[in-house]
Protein backbone atom coordinates (compact mmCIF):
# COMPACT_ATOMS: atom_id res chain seq x y z
CA UNK A 1 0.00 0.00 0.00
CA UNK A 2 2.66 2.28 1.03
CA UNK A 3 4.54 1.77 -2.69
CA UNK A 4 0.81 2.68 -4.19
CA UNK A 5 0.62 5.94 -1.96
CA UNK A 6 4.28 6.83 -3.08
CA UNK A 7 3.83 6.31 -6.66
CA UNK A 8 0.56 8.56 -6.65
CA UNK A 9 2.31 11.28 -5.50
CA UNK A 10 4.79 10.94 -7.79
CA UNK A 11 2.08 11.08 -10.80
CA UNK A 12 1.72 14.23 -9.07
CA UNK A 13 4.89 15.52 -9.28
CA UNK A 14 4.95 14.49 -13.04
CA UNK A 15 1.66 15.97 -14.04
CA UNK A 16 3.04 19.32 -12.28
CA UNK A 17 6.44 18.98 -13.60
CA UNK A 18 4.50 18.66 -17.31
CA UNK A 19 2.25 21.61 -16.42
CA UNK A 20 4.90 24.02 -16.10
CA UNK A 21 6.72 22.88 -18.83
CA UNK A 22 4.16 23.14 -20.81
CA UNK A 23 3.32 26.57 -19.55
CA UNK A 24 6.65 27.60 -20.36
CA UNK A 25 6.66 26.35 -23.84
CA UNK A 26 3.46 27.86 -24.14
CA UNK A 27 4.75 31.22 -26.45
CA UNK A 28 5.83 28.76 -29.38
CA UNK A 29 3.09 26.90 -29.49
CA UNK A 30 4.40 23.71 -28.39
CA UNK A 31 2.87 20.54 -26.24
CA UNK A 32 4.80 17.89 -24.40
CA UNK A 33 2.84 14.86 -23.96
CA UNK A 34 3.96 12.81 -21.33
CA UNK A 35 1.83 9.95 -20.79
CA UNK A 36 3.54 6.87 -21.08
CA UNK A 37 6.11 8.03 -17.78
CA UNK A 38 2.84 8.33 -16.13
CA UNK A 39 2.38 4.06 -16.87
CA UNK A 40 5.79 2.33 -17.58
CA UNK A 41 7.30 1.94 -13.82
CA UNK A 42 3.84 0.92 -12.57
CA UNK A 43 3.72 -1.86 -14.99
CA UNK A 44 7.05 -2.97 -14.98
CA UNK A 45 7.48 -2.84 -11.12
CA UNK A 46 4.19 -3.76 -9.49
CA UNK A 47 2.01 -6.17 -9.11
CA UNK A 48 -1.25 -5.82 -11.84
CA UNK A 49 -3.85 -4.35 -9.43
CA UNK A 50 -1.33 -2.12 -7.93
CA UNK A 51 -0.44 -0.56 -11.18
CA UNK A 52 -3.07 -0.19 -12.67
CA UNK A 53 -4.76 1.93 -9.98
CA UNK A 54 -1.78 4.21 -10.23
CA UNK A 55 -2.10 4.21 -13.65
CA UNK A 56 -5.93 4.80 -13.65
CA UNK A 57 -5.21 7.55 -10.94
CA UNK A 58 -2.77 9.56 -13.39
CA UNK A 59 -4.94 9.03 -16.49
CA UNK A 60 -7.80 10.65 -14.22
CA UNK A 61 -5.53 13.38 -13.11
CA UNK A 62 -4.64 14.60 -16.55
CA UNK A 63 -8.49 14.32 -17.84
CA UNK A 64 -9.50 16.71 -14.92
CA UNK A 65 -7.44 19.37 -16.86
CA UNK A 66 -8.01 18.51 -20.38
CA UNK A 67 -11.20 19.55 -22.10
CA UNK A 68 -11.74 15.38 -22.97
CA UNK A 69 -14.35 13.32 -22.43
CA UNK A 70 -13.94 12.32 -18.42
CA UNK A 71 -11.91 8.77 -18.46
CA UNK A 72 -10.14 9.34 -21.50
CA UNK A 73 -6.73 9.26 -20.36
CA UNK A 74 -8.08 7.39 -17.50
CA UNK A 75 -9.29 4.55 -20.02
CA UNK A 76 -6.14 4.52 -21.98
CA UNK A 77 -3.71 4.43 -19.74
CA UNK A 78 -5.16 1.22 -17.80
CA UNK A 79 -5.13 0.16 -21.47
CA UNK A 80 -1.08 0.17 -21.82
CA UNK A 81 -0.92 -0.63 -18.47
CA UNK A 82 -2.33 -3.94 -18.93
CA UNK A 83 -0.79 -4.61 -22.23
CA UNK A 84 2.95 -3.71 -20.68
CA UNK A 85 1.98 -5.72 -17.58
CA UNK A 86 1.74 -8.67 -20.25
CA UNK A 87 5.05 -8.46 -22.08
CA UNK A 88 7.58 -7.09 -19.12
CA UNK A 89 8.97 -10.86 -18.55
CA UNK A 90 10.30 -10.34 -22.09
CA UNK A 91 11.72 -6.87 -21.02
CA UNK A 92 14.68 -6.30 -19.38
CA UNK A 93 13.52 -3.82 -17.19
CA UNK A 94 16.84 -2.35 -15.40
CA UNK A 95 18.50 -1.45 -18.84
CA UNK A 96 18.18 1.97 -19.19
CA UNK A 97 18.20 1.80 -23.07
CA UNK A 98 15.58 -0.54 -22.82
CA UNK A 99 13.45 1.42 -19.97
CA UNK A 100 13.69 4.59 -22.92
CA UNK A 101 12.49 2.28 -26.19
CA UNK A 102 9.85 1.07 -24.05
CA UNK A 103 8.80 4.69 -22.98
CA UNK A 104 9.21 6.28 -26.21
CA UNK A 105 7.09 2.87 -27.85
CA UNK A 106 4.42 3.71 -24.96
CA UNK A 107 4.44 7.45 -25.69
CA UNK A 108 3.78 6.51 -29.09
CA UNK A 109 0.56 4.95 -28.95
CA UNK A 110 -0.60 6.28 -26.10
CA UNK A 111 -0.26 10.12 -27.94
CA UNK A 112 -1.31 8.55 -31.42
CA UNK A 113 -4.54 7.02 -29.75
CA UNK A 114 -5.50 10.04 -28.06
CA UNK A 115 -5.33 11.71 -31.16
CA UNK A 116 -7.28 9.61 -32.58
CA UNK A 117 -9.87 9.76 -30.48
CA UNK A 118 -10.22 13.78 -31.25
CA UNK A 119 -10.09 13.46 -35.06
CA UNK A 120 -12.97 13.64 -35.70
CA UNK A 121 -13.92 16.60 -34.28
CA UNK A 122 -10.49 18.37 -36.24
CA UNK A 123 -11.49 21.55 -38.10
CA UNK A 124 -8.74 21.30 -40.83
CA UNK A 125 -6.79 17.34 -40.75
CA UNK A 126 -3.73 18.82 -42.54
CA UNK A 127 -2.88 22.23 -40.14
CA UNK A 128 -3.85 19.15 -37.10
CA UNK A 129 -1.34 16.92 -37.96
CA UNK A 130 1.41 20.11 -39.28
CA UNK A 131 1.24 20.93 -35.38
CA UNK A 132 0.47 17.46 -34.04
CA UNK A 133 3.90 16.22 -35.53
CA UNK A 134 5.71 18.81 -33.75
CA UNK A 135 4.56 18.27 -30.84
CA UNK A 136 4.67 14.45 -30.93
CA UNK A 137 8.68 14.89 -31.96
CA UNK A 138 9.27 17.37 -28.86
CA UNK A 139 7.76 14.96 -26.55
CA UNK A 140 9.63 11.95 -27.39
CA UNK A 141 12.84 13.68 -27.19
CA UNK A 142 11.80 15.43 -24.04
CA UNK A 143 11.38 11.69 -22.28
CA UNK A 144 14.82 10.50 -24.22
CA UNK A 145 16.19 13.33 -21.90
CA UNK A 146 14.11 12.58 -18.57
CA UNK A 147 12.81 9.16 -18.58
CA UNK A 148 16.18 7.30 -16.88
CA UNK A 149 16.11 10.17 -13.99
CA UNK A 150 12.05 9.53 -13.29
CA UNK A 151 12.16 6.11 -13.28
CA UNK A 152 14.97 5.55 -11.16
CA UNK A 153 13.60 8.66 -8.83
CA UNK A 154 10.61 6.66 -8.58
CA UNK A 155 12.86 3.02 -7.86
CA UNK A 156 14.73 5.10 -5.13
CA UNK A 157 11.38 6.27 -3.39
CA UNK A 158 9.94 2.73 -3.54
CA UNK A 159 12.98 1.04 -2.06
CA UNK A 160 12.66 3.93 0.37
CA UNK A 161 9.78 3.27 1.25
CA UNK A 162 10.24 -0.59 1.22
CA UNK A 163 12.73 0.07 4.11
CA UNK A 164 10.92 2.41 6.28
CA UNK A 165 8.52 -0.70 6.34
CA UNK A 166 10.81 -3.74 7.11
CA UNK A 167 12.59 -1.60 9.91
CA UNK A 168 8.84 -0.11 11.33
CA UNK A 169 8.18 -4.03 11.23
CA UNK A 170 10.93 -4.68 12.86
CA UNK A 171 10.29 -2.61 15.45
CA UNK A 172 7.31 -3.96 16.00
CA UNK B 1 -14.11 -51.68 -5.51
CA UNK B 2 -10.69 -49.86 -5.38
CA UNK B 3 -11.09 -49.62 -9.08
CA UNK B 4 -14.53 -48.08 -9.13
CA UNK B 5 -12.92 -44.94 -6.58
CA UNK B 6 -12.06 -42.65 -8.48
CA UNK B 7 -8.63 -40.58 -8.44
CA UNK B 8 -8.62 -37.43 -7.19
CA UNK B 9 -8.37 -34.50 -9.87
CA UNK B 10 -5.18 -32.63 -9.50
CA UNK B 11 -5.37 -29.24 -7.78
CA UNK B 12 -6.18 -26.03 -9.84
CA UNK B 13 -4.37 -23.54 -8.43
CA UNK B 14 -7.10 -20.07 -7.90
CA UNK B 15 -6.71 -17.58 -10.24
CA UNK B 16 -8.57 -14.00 -10.02
CA UNK B 17 -10.77 -12.88 -12.18
CA UNK B 18 -8.85 -9.69 -12.75
CA UNK B 19 -5.73 -12.37 -13.85
CA UNK B 20 -7.71 -14.53 -16.11
CA UNK B 21 -7.48 -11.93 -18.97
CA UNK B 22 -5.98 -8.35 -19.13
CA UNK B 23 -8.57 -7.07 -22.17
CA UNK B 24 -11.49 -8.59 -20.85
CA UNK B 25 -10.93 -7.04 -17.28
CA UNK B 26 -10.03 -3.73 -19.48
CA UNK B 27 -13.48 -4.53 -21.02
CA UNK B 28 -15.16 -4.72 -17.67
CA UNK B 29 -13.89 -0.84 -16.43
CA UNK B 30 -14.99 0.43 -19.98
CA UNK B 31 -18.30 -0.98 -19.55
CA UNK B 32 -18.17 0.07 -15.95
CA UNK B 33 -16.89 3.45 -16.76
CA UNK B 34 -19.69 3.73 -19.53
CA UNK B 35 -22.56 3.07 -17.13
CA UNK B 36 -21.77 5.42 -13.93
CA UNK B 37 -24.20 8.09 -14.05
CA UNK B 38 -22.78 11.88 -15.52
CA UNK B 39 -23.13 13.18 -11.53
CA UNK B 40 -20.36 10.69 -10.51
CA UNK B 41 -18.20 11.76 -13.19
CA UNK B 42 -18.68 15.57 -13.18
CA UNK B 43 -17.95 15.24 -9.39
CA UNK B 44 -15.00 12.98 -9.77
CA UNK B 45 -13.37 15.27 -12.27
CA UNK B 46 -14.02 18.76 -10.21
CA UNK B 47 -12.52 16.80 -6.89
CA UNK B 48 -9.71 15.78 -9.00
CA UNK B 49 -9.20 19.36 -10.65
CA UNK B 50 -9.67 20.93 -6.80
CA UNK B 51 -6.96 18.10 -5.27
CA UNK B 52 -4.17 19.60 -7.91
CA UNK B 53 -4.89 23.23 -7.39
CA UNK B 54 -2.81 23.92 -4.72
CA UNK B 55 0.01 22.73 -6.76
CA UNK B 56 -1.13 24.95 -9.73
CA UNK B 57 -1.55 27.93 -7.17
CA UNK B 58 1.64 27.39 -5.49
CA UNK B 59 3.84 26.97 -8.43
CA UNK B 60 1.82 30.50 -9.96
CA UNK B 61 3.01 31.95 -6.80
CA UNK B 62 6.83 30.72 -7.06
CA UNK B 63 7.00 32.19 -10.42
CA UNK B 64 5.88 35.79 -9.15
CA UNK B 65 8.05 35.13 -6.42
CA UNK B 66 10.95 34.70 -8.96
CA UNK B 67 9.74 37.89 -11.19
CA UNK B 68 10.01 39.94 -7.72
CA UNK B 69 13.58 38.84 -6.89
CA UNK B 70 13.92 39.57 -10.30
CA UNK B 71 13.01 42.78 -10.84
CA UNK B 72 14.81 43.88 -7.35
CA UNK B 73 17.63 43.20 -9.04
CA UNK B 74 16.97 46.30 -11.41
CA UNK B 75 19.04 49.05 -10.90
CA UNK B 76 17.41 52.32 -9.62
CA UNK B 77 18.34 54.38 -12.85
CA UNK B 78 16.17 51.94 -14.88
CA UNK B 79 13.51 51.60 -11.95
CA UNK B 80 13.63 55.82 -11.85
CA UNK B 81 12.99 55.41 -15.67
CA UNK B 82 10.00 52.76 -15.87
CA UNK B 83 8.60 55.00 -12.98
CA UNK B 84 8.92 58.44 -15.18
CA UNK B 85 7.36 56.34 -18.22
CA UNK B 86 4.66 55.12 -16.05
CA UNK B 87 3.76 58.84 -14.82
CA UNK B 88 3.41 59.84 -18.70
CA UNK B 89 0.88 56.62 -19.22
CA UNK B 90 -1.50 57.80 -16.01
CA UNK B 91 -1.91 60.93 -17.48
CA UNK B 92 -2.83 59.77 -20.39
CA UNK B 93 -4.94 57.55 -18.78
CA UNK B 94 -6.63 59.93 -16.52
CA UNK B 95 -7.32 62.09 -19.73
CA UNK B 96 -9.31 58.85 -20.92
CA UNK B 97 -10.82 58.39 -17.59
CA UNK B 98 -12.72 62.18 -17.86
CA UNK B 99 -13.59 61.10 -21.38
CA UNK B 100 -14.89 58.43 -20.60
CA UNK B 101 -17.45 59.55 -18.04
CA UNK B 102 -18.75 62.17 -19.74
CA UNK B 103 -19.18 59.63 -22.76
CA UNK B 104 -21.11 57.89 -20.38
CA UNK B 105 -23.19 60.42 -19.29
CA UNK B 106 -23.80 61.04 -22.92
CA UNK B 107 -24.79 57.73 -23.46
CA UNK B 108 -27.16 57.20 -20.38
CA UNK B 109 -28.88 60.83 -21.40
CA UNK B 110 -29.43 59.00 -24.91
CA UNK B 111 -30.87 56.40 -23.59
CA UNK B 112 -33.17 57.62 -21.62
CA UNK B 113 -33.98 60.35 -24.36
CA UNK B 114 -34.88 57.41 -26.97
CA UNK B 115 -36.17 55.07 -23.98
CA UNK B 116 -33.37 52.57 -24.94
CA UNK B 117 -32.85 49.48 -22.61
CA UNK B 118 -29.47 50.58 -21.13
CA UNK B 119 -26.28 48.88 -22.09
CA UNK B 120 -25.08 46.00 -19.96
CA UNK B 121 -22.31 47.41 -17.58
CA UNK B 122 -19.64 44.88 -16.14
CA UNK B 123 -16.74 44.91 -13.46
CA UNK B 124 -13.52 44.54 -14.13
CA UNK B 125 -11.70 41.63 -11.96
CA UNK B 126 -8.28 41.51 -12.34
CA UNK B 127 -6.47 37.73 -12.25
CA UNK B 128 -3.14 36.73 -12.73
CA UNK B 129 -2.58 33.80 -14.73
CA UNK B 130 -1.83 30.05 -13.31
CA UNK B 131 -0.94 28.38 -15.68
CA UNK B 132 -0.79 28.10 -19.61
CA UNK B 133 -1.86 25.00 -21.61
CA UNK B 134 -1.39 25.24 -25.46
CA UNK B 135 -2.05 21.78 -27.39
CA UNK B 136 -2.66 21.04 -31.28
CA UNK B 137 -6.56 20.79 -29.66
CA UNK B 138 -7.42 23.60 -27.36
CA UNK B 139 -5.66 26.75 -26.08
CA UNK B 140 -5.78 27.41 -22.31
CA UNK B 141 -5.20 29.14 -19.23
CA UNK B 142 -6.11 28.68 -15.59
CA UNK B 143 -6.60 31.95 -14.29
CA UNK B 144 -6.37 32.47 -10.22
CA UNK B 145 -9.68 33.55 -9.01
CA UNK B 146 -12.75 31.45 -9.06
CA UNK B 147 -15.99 31.44 -7.75
CA UNK B 148 -15.18 32.98 -4.29
CA UNK B 149 -14.13 35.66 -6.45
CA UNK B 150 -17.11 35.76 -8.13
CA UNK B 151 -16.18 34.65 -11.64
CA UNK B 152 -19.75 33.44 -13.50
CA UNK B 153 -18.80 30.41 -16.28
CA UNK B 154 -18.93 32.07 -19.37
CA UNK B 155 -18.01 35.67 -18.58
CA UNK B 156 -15.92 37.19 -21.39
CA UNK B 157 -11.79 37.44 -20.53
CA UNK B 158 -9.90 40.66 -22.10
CA UNK B 159 -6.36 42.05 -21.92
CA UNK B 160 -4.50 45.02 -23.56
CA UNK B 161 -4.42 43.08 -26.61
CA UNK B 162 -8.15 42.73 -26.94
CA UNK B 163 -9.97 39.63 -26.41
CA UNK B 164 -8.69 36.72 -24.33
CA UNK B 165 -11.83 34.20 -24.47
CA UNK B 166 -13.92 32.77 -21.77
CA UNK B 167 -14.54 31.17 -18.81
CA UNK B 168 -15.32 27.88 -19.56
CA UNK B 169 -15.12 26.71 -15.98
CA UNK B 170 -15.28 27.49 -12.46
CA UNK B 171 -13.59 26.27 -9.72
CA UNK B 172 -13.10 27.57 -5.52
CA UNK B 173 -10.09 29.65 -6.04
CA UNK B 174 -9.53 28.93 -10.08
CA UNK B 175 -10.98 29.14 -13.29
CA UNK B 176 -10.44 28.00 -16.45
CA UNK B 177 -10.88 30.03 -19.90
CA UNK B 178 -10.74 28.97 -23.22
CA UNK B 179 -8.73 31.48 -25.29
CA UNK B 180 -10.05 32.46 -28.83
CA UNK B 181 -7.58 31.09 -30.09
CA UNK B 182 -8.93 27.65 -29.52
CA UNK B 183 -10.75 25.68 -32.50
CA UNK B 184 -13.30 25.14 -30.58
CA UNK B 185 -14.11 28.50 -29.47
CA UNK B 186 -16.64 30.30 -32.00
CA UNK B 187 -18.13 34.05 -31.37
CA UNK B 188 -19.59 36.48 -33.81
CA UNK B 189 -17.29 39.28 -34.94
CA UNK B 190 -17.19 42.48 -37.17
CA UNK B 191 -15.25 44.50 -39.31
CA UNK B 192 -14.17 47.68 -38.05
CA UNK B 193 -16.85 50.16 -39.39
CA UNK B 194 -18.73 47.88 -41.10
CA UNK B 195 -21.66 46.35 -39.11
CA UNK B 196 -22.49 42.97 -40.77
CA UNK B 197 -21.84 40.10 -38.52
CA UNK B 198 -18.76 37.80 -39.26
CA UNK B 199 -18.38 34.38 -37.96
CA UNK B 200 -14.87 33.85 -35.98
CA UNK B 201 -13.62 30.62 -35.09
CA UNK B 202 -10.01 29.87 -33.53
CA UNK B 203 -8.13 27.46 -35.81
CA UNK B 204 -4.92 24.84 -35.06
CA UNK B 205 -2.30 27.06 -34.40
CA UNK B 206 1.11 25.99 -35.83
CA UNK B 207 3.92 25.26 -33.84
CA UNK B 208 6.29 28.49 -33.34
CA UNK B 209 4.16 30.73 -34.89
CA UNK B 210 1.90 33.53 -33.63
CA UNK B 211 -1.87 32.38 -32.57
CA UNK B 212 -4.80 32.81 -35.44
CA UNK B 213 -8.25 32.11 -36.02
CA UNK B 214 -10.26 31.72 -39.15
CA UNK B 215 -13.52 33.61 -39.97
CA UNK B 216 -16.26 32.40 -42.12
CA UNK B 217 -19.35 34.11 -43.94
CA UNK B 218 -17.85 37.51 -44.76
CA UNK B 219 -19.72 39.71 -47.40
CA UNK B 220 -17.77 39.40 -50.76
CA UNK B 221 -17.07 43.70 -50.63
CA UNK B 222 -14.83 43.42 -48.04
CA UNK B 223 -11.15 42.86 -48.94
CA UNK B 224 -8.23 42.07 -46.83
CA UNK B 225 -4.57 41.20 -47.32
CA UNK B 226 -1.57 41.23 -45.67
CA UNK B 227 -0.90 44.60 -47.16
CA UNK B 228 -4.57 46.05 -45.91
CA UNK B 229 -5.53 44.27 -43.41
CA UNK B 230 -8.94 44.86 -41.66
CA UNK B 231 -9.46 45.21 -37.68
CA UNK B 232 -11.94 42.64 -36.29
CA UNK B 233 -13.93 43.60 -33.38
CA UNK B 234 -16.47 41.86 -31.50
CA UNK B 235 -20.23 42.41 -32.65
CA UNK B 236 -21.61 42.15 -29.46
CA UNK B 237 -24.53 39.91 -30.36
CA UNK B 238 -25.74 37.64 -27.60
CA UNK B 239 -24.89 39.59 -25.05
CA UNK B 240 -21.61 38.16 -23.65
CA UNK B 241 -19.17 40.06 -25.13
CA UNK B 242 -19.60 43.70 -25.23
CA UNK B 243 -19.44 45.29 -28.70
CA UNK B 244 -16.02 46.90 -30.18
CA UNK B 245 -13.37 44.72 -28.50
CA UNK B 246 -10.14 43.79 -31.01
CA UNK B 247 -10.71 40.18 -32.28
CA UNK B 248 -7.54 40.31 -34.39
CA UNK B 249 -6.31 41.45 -37.97
CA UNK B 250 -7.88 39.68 -41.15
CA UNK B 251 -4.94 39.30 -43.12
CA UNK B 252 -6.50 37.47 -45.98
CA UNK B 253 -9.71 36.65 -47.36
CA UNK B 254 -10.43 34.77 -50.21
CA UNK B 255 -13.91 33.48 -51.90
CA UNK B 256 -15.28 30.50 -50.19
CA UNK B 257 -16.13 27.56 -51.84
CA UNK B 258 -20.08 28.06 -52.20
CA UNK B 259 -19.04 31.50 -53.76
CA UNK B 260 -21.68 33.40 -51.94
CA UNK B 261 -19.12 34.90 -48.79
CA UNK B 262 -15.57 34.82 -47.85
CA UNK B 263 -13.59 33.16 -45.80
CA UNK B 264 -10.41 34.28 -44.47
CA UNK B 265 -7.09 33.82 -41.80
CA UNK B 266 -7.17 36.13 -38.94
CA UNK B 267 -3.74 37.14 -37.02
CA UNK B 268 -4.19 36.90 -33.17
CA UNK B 269 -2.50 39.08 -30.67
CA UNK B 270 1.12 37.47 -30.57
CA UNK B 271 1.07 38.22 -26.62
CA UNK B 272 -1.75 35.27 -25.93
CA UNK B 273 0.87 32.77 -25.89
CA UNK B 274 2.64 34.67 -23.14
CA UNK B 275 0.05 36.00 -20.74
CA UNK B 276 0.49 36.80 -17.68
CA UNK B 277 -2.49 38.53 -16.23
CA UNK B 278 -5.94 39.55 -17.68
CA UNK B 279 -8.92 40.83 -16.43
CA UNK B 280 -12.70 39.00 -16.35
CA UNK B 281 -15.67 40.85 -17.27
CA UNK B 282 -18.21 40.47 -14.66
CA UNK B 283 -21.46 41.08 -15.12
CA UNK B 284 -22.81 43.50 -12.78
CA UNK B 285 -26.31 42.79 -11.02
CA UNK B 286 -28.74 44.74 -12.81
CA UNK B 287 -29.91 47.81 -11.20
CA UNK B 288 -34.18 47.96 -10.82
CA UNK B 289 -34.59 49.44 -13.63
CA UNK B 290 -37.43 52.62 -13.46
CA UNK B 291 -40.90 51.77 -14.68
CA UNK B 292 -41.50 53.81 -17.81
CA UNK B 293 -44.53 55.16 -18.89
CA UNK B 294 -45.77 53.63 -22.27
CA UNK B 295 -45.02 55.94 -25.28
Amino acid sequence: MRRVIILLLMQVLLWALLAELNHGLSGWQVHIFGGALFVVYPALHLGRTEGLIVAGWAGLLCDAHSPVTFGTHGLLFAAAHLLLFRARERVPRKDPVSQILVVLFTNLALFLGLNLLRLPLAPAIGGVWARLLPDLLASQLTLVAVTVWYLALQDRLVRLGDTWTERSGQRG
Amino acid sequence: MTLLRRRPLPPVPFKRFSQANPLLTLGLIFAAWLLLPTALKTFARASFFELTAPVTLAASRVRDLQDFWALRARSRTELIEAGRDLARVNSSFELAVQQNGALRAEVARLEELLRLPPLRDHRLEHARVARRDFSGWWQRIVIRKGRDHGIPAGAPVVFSGGVVGRVAEVHANTAVVELISSPTMRLAGVVEGDTRPISFQGAVNPTLAPPRGVVELMPLDIIASPAVPKRLVTAGFGGVFPPGLTLGTIIRADLASDGLFKSGEVALDSRLGTLTEVSVLVPAAPAAAPVRAAP
